[in-house]
């Protein structure tokens, strides 16, 4: 049996290119199978975080939440591809693989926890480690029609995880199976001394489902018609068959989140790339002849991708002297206005709710028409949730033209089993259309 | 002349800063792990130790302590720097606004913060042929940083506050002698308007060679209305001069923001917890006004060890402290260094006895010696030879001779080199014999030649 299901990821990685490494481990005799996005350290596999310059390093130790579910029982199954370092909204910016949409392998997984969207929604029963920073576990589960889970900053250890920006990043789950993530996710949480910001938070505890949910005026605007259509009829059935109540709320703040975002995350970025000059470990330069300075710059220059070197310029920019002040240090002063305007809000509502994303999955060629900027933007929903550090479930809620819509469910810190029940009690009540793989 | 100091010591931690690697390995690499390798994935945790030292240097020098401190990273690229960030303190560090007090003139201190030390770049091969190694043994070790206003007016008066503050640092947090000779300084000095730099000048001996360097190099400039340069220099330890650094090595933008990896700390209330103790100088200060003994009598008590002090003080109580001095000073501070490690308790109750009876007039000066040489230097008791007494002290000189052939040369040329040779032999003899008797032995034996 272990053979068909390593034949069946082997077959489906050649059409839609999930996995970056596919372990040869016999699968059959563990309990359960799992993929770890290739940003989450494995002694077994190599560990690239979708970058050239990290070509050939094999970790000499396991990310906590990989060591944590093997312990438990599992197999890994492999390593999944992403944007390079975890910058990216499609998965377009991986030095290796694209992973390509279950639905119509034309248009984007989403991004950056793409392979692991894909093969959640691909491989039955599985689940998958993602990780996100500004939205790269919810993007994905939503255009790939899956569960995707992105839990407190601080719940899960990042022991291991090779950081973006590490006031942001967050290990969490995805699946199509949202109780597989209800199961397991506690095997993953809690305090670990090697990653000091996990340690000293409140226990999970077990909480009902939200019976009052808000939805940001803003966010529902300037929605295509399709999207804001499903997004609408998911609303009436959480109503009407989950009982709850649904109001509409202010949230001016999250206007801010966007720029607060891009400048925490870059300047965090820019100085956790810093490590990457090919001395350790990871690509090496042709010859170490040269001045010091000339062998980082020509390293980097050679094996760091364009969207990498962009999001260095830029975080390098705003913490500069007589910069600092105006981007960096203004931008976490955003980051706890964002805080509070939830914490407000959750003294009317248990959890916040809004689409995922502003579209569906686009083409190939669509994302490769979009600037910079409108890649940035299109973040708007997922960004707020991941700078306050809230949890958050994206749930698959619909289709258009075949392909699927997210809605996502932000709660207060701490409460990441209120959204794992309504995840659990939505699924008892949408029906999700499998997508037909091409094997 | 001004002149401001930012002096770098080592935290005498058993393990690193960050990591459980220990801080006293020898072999090249051999203490070293993901976190202080910088490996992809690793991530610091705070060794308590460290902050609970910074925080008690932080007391020591009177600053205020913050509510809440929290470390920065500070960036620039370079080999040793396994992360290509260090983790230092930027806002809010464990101390800042405080005073030093130094013999009576107040110097302000900055700040005080803590921070990592990065690995050592060590040059092999034959010439021609060199390449670089990295040691990273040293990558995270914990090191304090303090820096000083600019109220300091000449080089001597720098090395004798720097000397004065590594005494009191030492007694605070437990530094051995080594660490001391491991101080680094970056000394700030402007002589007219400009302010040079001079970065990364080791022990005090070198500080005040760079600091008279430049007081001359800028008085000179001065005076031929030459225009002195707002520069960074480093000191040349080989030729004792200053040199313009490359500019590229200190003029960057590091470009702070805070180390996400670990927390904001509350400090304020571990500040207060920590128990004050008294520090040498202070001691040397009560020694003072307590007993009525001299200045420069009370600080070499202190220097010597304050566990001689105790001695003293307890000697004062049971006689009186003329008494007491007599003794401590006499007989028993010279043999002090090979003595104090294994002075047990029946010993010191006898000594005391003694002191006790020759105040009261039960025995003389000379039985008095005498009970406490045989108490303390059994072996050669009873009234020292010449002769016999002094083949130790001539072995030392032969010893520290034969590895020094050159220093008869030197001492031709000039009679000073003989002081290298006395210091090694007065740290060999280890206290047993005067400082008087080794200097003329020592130059007796130079004078006869190799």
């Amino acid at each position: 049996m272990s053979e068909d299901i390593s034949d069946r990821i082997r077959a489906l990685n050649d059409i839609y290119g999930m996995f970056y490494s596919i372990s040869d481990t016999d699968i059959g005799k563990h309990a359960f199978h799992f993929s770890a996005k290739d940003n989450l350290a494995t002694k077994d596999h190599p560990t690239t975080a979708g970058s050239r310059i990290l070509s050939g390093y094999r970790p000499p130790f396991d990310a906590a939440p990989v060591e944590s579910l093997r312990r438990a029982g599992g197999a890994l199954l492999g390593k999944t591809s992403m944007d390079e370092f975890g910058f990216g909204t499609f998965s377009v910016n991986s030095a290796f693989e694209v992973p390509r949409n279950p639905y119509d392998i034309e248009r984007s997984c989403g991004g950056s926890s793409g392979g692991a969207a894909c093969a959640a929604s691909l491989i039955s029963g599985h689940l998958a480690l993602g990780v996100s920073t500004g939205g790269s576990i919810s993007c994905p589960a939503a255009f790939c029609g899956v569960y995707g889970f992105t839990p407190t900053y601080g719940r899960v250890s990042r022991h291991g995880l090779l950081d973006y920006g590490n006031s942001l990043d967050k290990v969490g789950m995805l699946s199509a199976d949202c109780s597989l993530i209800g199961e397991m996710f506690p095997l993953i949480a809690g305090d670990d001394p090697r990653d000091p910001t996990s340690c000293g938070h409140p226990e999970m505890r077990d909480m009902d489902m939200p019976t009052r949910v808000g939805v940001p005026r803003d966010s529902v605007e300037e929605l295509p018609a399709g999207l804001r259509q499903t997004f609408d009829s998911a609303l009436e059935v959480l109503k009407e068959e989950l009982g709850m109540e649904v109001e509409t709320l202010e949230m001016p703040m999250f206007r801010y989140a966007q720029p607060a975002y891009y400048i925490i995350a870059t300047s965090e970025a820019s100085t956790n790339l810093a490590r990457y000059g090919g001395m350790r470990y990871g690509a090496r330069g042709e010859s170490l002849d040269s001045h010091f300075d000339r062998y980082f710059t020509d390293v980097r220059s050679e094996y760091l991708g364009a969207e990498a070197k962009r999001r260095v310029l830029l975080g390098t920019f705003t913490r500069m002297v007589g910069l600092r002040d105006r981007y960096y240090i203004k931008a976490l002063q955003v980051r706890h206005g964002v805080i509070s305007e939830y914490k407000r809000a959750y003294q009317k509502v248990d959890a916040i709710i809004t689409p995922t994303m502003p579209f569906t999955a686009p083409r190939f060629n669509e994302v490769a028409g979009m600037s910079a900027l409108e890649i940035y933007l299109a973040d708007h929903l997922t960004i707020p949730p991941n700078l306050a550090g809230m949890p958050h479930l994206s749930m698959p809620c619909g289709y258009v033209e075949g392909m699927p819509v997210g809605m996502q469910m932000v709660g207060d810190h701490w409460e990441e089993s209120m959204l794992l029940k309504a995840g659990e009690a939505w699924e008892r009540v949408f029906e999700r259309q499998d997508p037909e793989a091409m094997v | 002349m001004k002149i401001g100091l930012e002096i770098h010591v080592q935290l005498p931690t058993r393990s690193k800063m960050f990591c459980p690697c220990p801080t006293d390995a020898g072999t090249p690499n051999s203490a070293i792990c993901p976190t202080c390798l910088g490996m992809p994935g690793a991530r610091p945790s705070l060794n308590r130790a460290a902050l609970e030292m910074g925080l008690r240097l932080a007391k020591l020098f009177q600053c205020q302590v913050p509510e809440r401190t929290w470390f920065s990273r500070k960036t620039y690229f370079y080999p040793d720097l396994a992360k290509h960030f260090q983790v230092t303190q930027y806002e809010n560090p464990v101390g800042e606004h405080g005073l030093f007090d130094f013999r009576g003139k107040p110097i302000r201190i900055r700040r005080v913060h803590l921070e990592e030390d990065p690995g050592r770049i060590r040059r092999v091969g034959r010439p021609g042929e060199e390449m670089s190694l990295v040691d990273y043994n040293r990558s995270g070790i914990p090191l304090v940083e303090i820096v000083t206003e600019p109220d300091l007016s000449n080089p001597a008066e720098a090395r004798q506050f720097l000397s004065d503050m590594l005494t009191e640092i030492r007694h605070t947090i437990g530094l051995t002698d080594d660490g001391e000779q491991s101080v680094r300084v970056d000394c700030n000095i402007s002589v007219g308007e400009e302010r040079v730099e001079v970065k990364n000048v080791t022990g005090l001996k070198n500080m005040e060679r760079a600091l008279k360097f430049e007081l001359v190099r800028q008085t000179k400039m001065l005076r031929s209305k030459k225009p002195v340069l707002r520069e960074t220099r480093r000191f040349d330890e080989e030729r004792k001069v200053t040199l313009p650094a490359r500019k590229k090595e200190f003029e960057e933008d590091y470009g702070y923001i805070g180390e996400p990896d670990l927390g904001v700390y509350n400090i304020r209330a571990m500040a207060d917890a920590l128990d004050e103790v008294e520090t040498p100088l202070n001691r040397a200060k009560r020694l003072c006004d307590q007993y009525g003994i001299a200045e420069g009598t009370s600080r070499q008590l202190v220097n010597t060890s304050m566990d001689l002090c105790d001695l003293f003080e307890e000697m004062a109580t049971a006689s009186d402290p003329k008494t007491a001095l007599f003794l401590v000073t006499d007989v028993i501070s010279s043999y002090w260094a090979r003595l104090s490690d294994d002075l047990d308790l029946g010993t010191r109750g006898k000594m005391i006895d003694t002191a006790s009876r020759y105040g009261k007039g039960e025995i003389n000066d000379i039985e008095a010696r005498s009970i406490l040489r045989g108490l303390i230097a059994p072996d050669d008791s009873v009234g020292t030879e010449k002769g016999e007494g002094t083949q130790a002290l001539d072995d030392a000189i032969e010893a520290v001779l034969s590895s020094n052939p050159g220093i008869f040369d030197d001492y031709v040329k000039n009679e000073r080199a003989a002081n290298r040779l006395i210091g090694e032999v007065i740290g060999r003899t280890r206290g047993a014999y005067s400082s008087k008797e080794i200097v003329d032995r020592v130059k007796e034996r130079l004078q006869r030649g190799p």
